[in-house]
């Protein structure tokens, strides 16, 4: 090969790739040592740890919306692979339009992964904020008492500057009171409060409280019309054994795989952003960017049942 | 192209077979399986197949040079090499796993020190650790 006839036509030295496409591969290797770093450590972290959480209805795990996004996935690589052969049959058009279905296709996946995303913020699965003990679950109930009694204190004394002030001021502010109503109200929080304080003491000084008779203790807190008005956001932690771990693993994982869609939509934009009759010289960039959106596929295809479906 | 000389797959067919291994995939979740091993094994079998048909026809791997092989085969020795390197200490152990979220060594755990006295502190403690 490096000793080429002079007469015979130029050969070029390497591969028979262009370099971009080469470029494209090698980096794709490096990509696949990534997520599979990711992925095969999670495997093994699931296996070490029995009891790992797997019931959608603890993790908010949505199969359905997963499926729709594996589907979104799936019809994206589909397009990227048609406007590329409409690239290389000069059909510029049809290149243009499938791109720009590809470019929606990534938007509506990332809108449905903030859906998902949406679903477990709002029910605090989130790394280190699960309770994976009873005890746990008892202190990050009451972390949501002292936040309720906080801005009670915040609504009805918004004189003083800080809750210190306003607890040490709370007799004046009962003897005070313009009203009957506000003073009803305000004897009513000081008497929450030092419910709570009782509860908080027992937690701590592990008496042997279980979780159902803490519950029924709240439940019985949130049934004195009293204290309505300052439980609204309160509700009974429950324990989920190695809930952090599958947070921290979910979202790692999921949260690199969405960067790389949001790259990949960087990619598409590009051409997007020139004439149709200017994607003739995006030839070999289509097809790389394709490469690309192909593996952003791949690594979903096995985040979507080992994050979706499989449990044990 | 370097892979403008041959004919190009049919395209919609993939597609379809993707279409269809993700529809088998879903639906082997919602046949609620007993055994969640063999679920597992379905469904990463599934995968695999996916995978395998984007590598080969939307990637063209099947129709690119044995340079694929030399490029490819580094990448996937490490990818396996990780999981078994970590497989014995956190995957399958010898020695008894102590957790506090452990039911089994919890009840003494969630009583005792183990909580309190910052082996498994708020944030939950997720290390496997060993009696020894």
């Amino acid at each position: 090969m490096s000793h080429a006839q002079p007469q015979a036509p130029a050969v070029r030295m390497g591969l028979a790739i262009p370099n971009s496409k080469l470029c494209m591969w090698l980096f794709l290797g490096t990509e696949i040592m990534f997520f599979t770093a990711f992925i095969g450590s999670y495997i093994v972290l699931r296996m070490g740890s029995p009891g790992w959480p797997g019931d959608p209805a603890v993790t908010h795990i949505n199969v359905l919306l997963g499926g729709t996004n594996t589907f979104v996935l799936i019809v994206s690589s589909y397009f990227v692979v048609v406007a590329h052969e409409a690239v290389t049959e000069k059909n510029y058009e049809r290149a243009r339009l499938f791109l720009t279905a590809t470019f929606a296709l990534a938007c509506l996946f990332l809108v449905i992964k903030g859906f998902e995303y949406g679903g477990k913020i709002s029910h605090d699965i989130l790394p280190g904020r699960i309770p994976e003990t009873s005890q746990q679950a008892m202190e990050k109930t009451l972390g949501q008492f002292d936040v309720a009694t906080s801005n009670a204190l915040g609504d009805l004394m918004p004189d003083e500057e800080h809750d210190g002030l306003r607890i040490a001021g709370l007799p004046t502010a009962i003897a005070d009171a313009e009203s009957p109503e506000e003073k009803a109200e305000l004897e009513s929080l000081q008497a929450l409060m030092a419910e709570i304080l009782a509860l908080k003491t027992e937690v701590r000084a592990e008496t042997g409280l279980t979780l159902d008779d803490f519950e029924e203790r709240v439940d019985a807190m949130a049934a004195k019309e009293s204290y309505a008005g300052f439980m609204g956001h309160v509700h009974v932690s429950h324990p989920i054994k190695y809930g952090n771990l599958f947070a921290s693993t979910y979202f790692l994982m999921t949260g690199f795989h969405a960067i790389h869609v949001l790259v990949g939509m960087l990619l598409f934009a590009i051409p997007l952003c020139k004439p149709a009759a200017q994607l003739a010289e995006y030839t070999d960039y289509i097809e790389n960017s394709g490469l690309y959106w192909h593996f952003v596929d791949l690594v979903w295809i096995f985040l979507f049942p080992l994050l979706y479906i499989v449990q044990f | 192209m370097a892979d403008g000389h041959h004919h190009h797959p049919n395209y919609f067919m993939v597609f379809i077979a993707l279409c269809v291994c993700t529809a088998l995939s879903v639906g082997a979740d919602l046949l609620s399986l007993d055994n969640k091993l063999v679920l597992a094994a379905i469904v990463m079998a599934i995968a695999s197949a996916k995978a395998l048909f984007v590598m080969m026809y939307f990637m063209h791997l099947k129709f690119e040079g044995k340079w694929k092989f030399i490029l490819l085969a580094p990448t996937v020795i490490l990818a396996i090499g990780l999981p078994l390197a970590l497989l014995p200490d956190v995957g399958v152990h010898y020695y008894t796993v102590d957790v506090p979220q452990d039911p089994a060594t919890g009840s003494a755990a969630e009583t005792d020190e183990h909580v309190a006295d910052g082996h498994g502190d708020s944030h939950g403690s997720s290390q496997p650790k060993s009696h020894e």
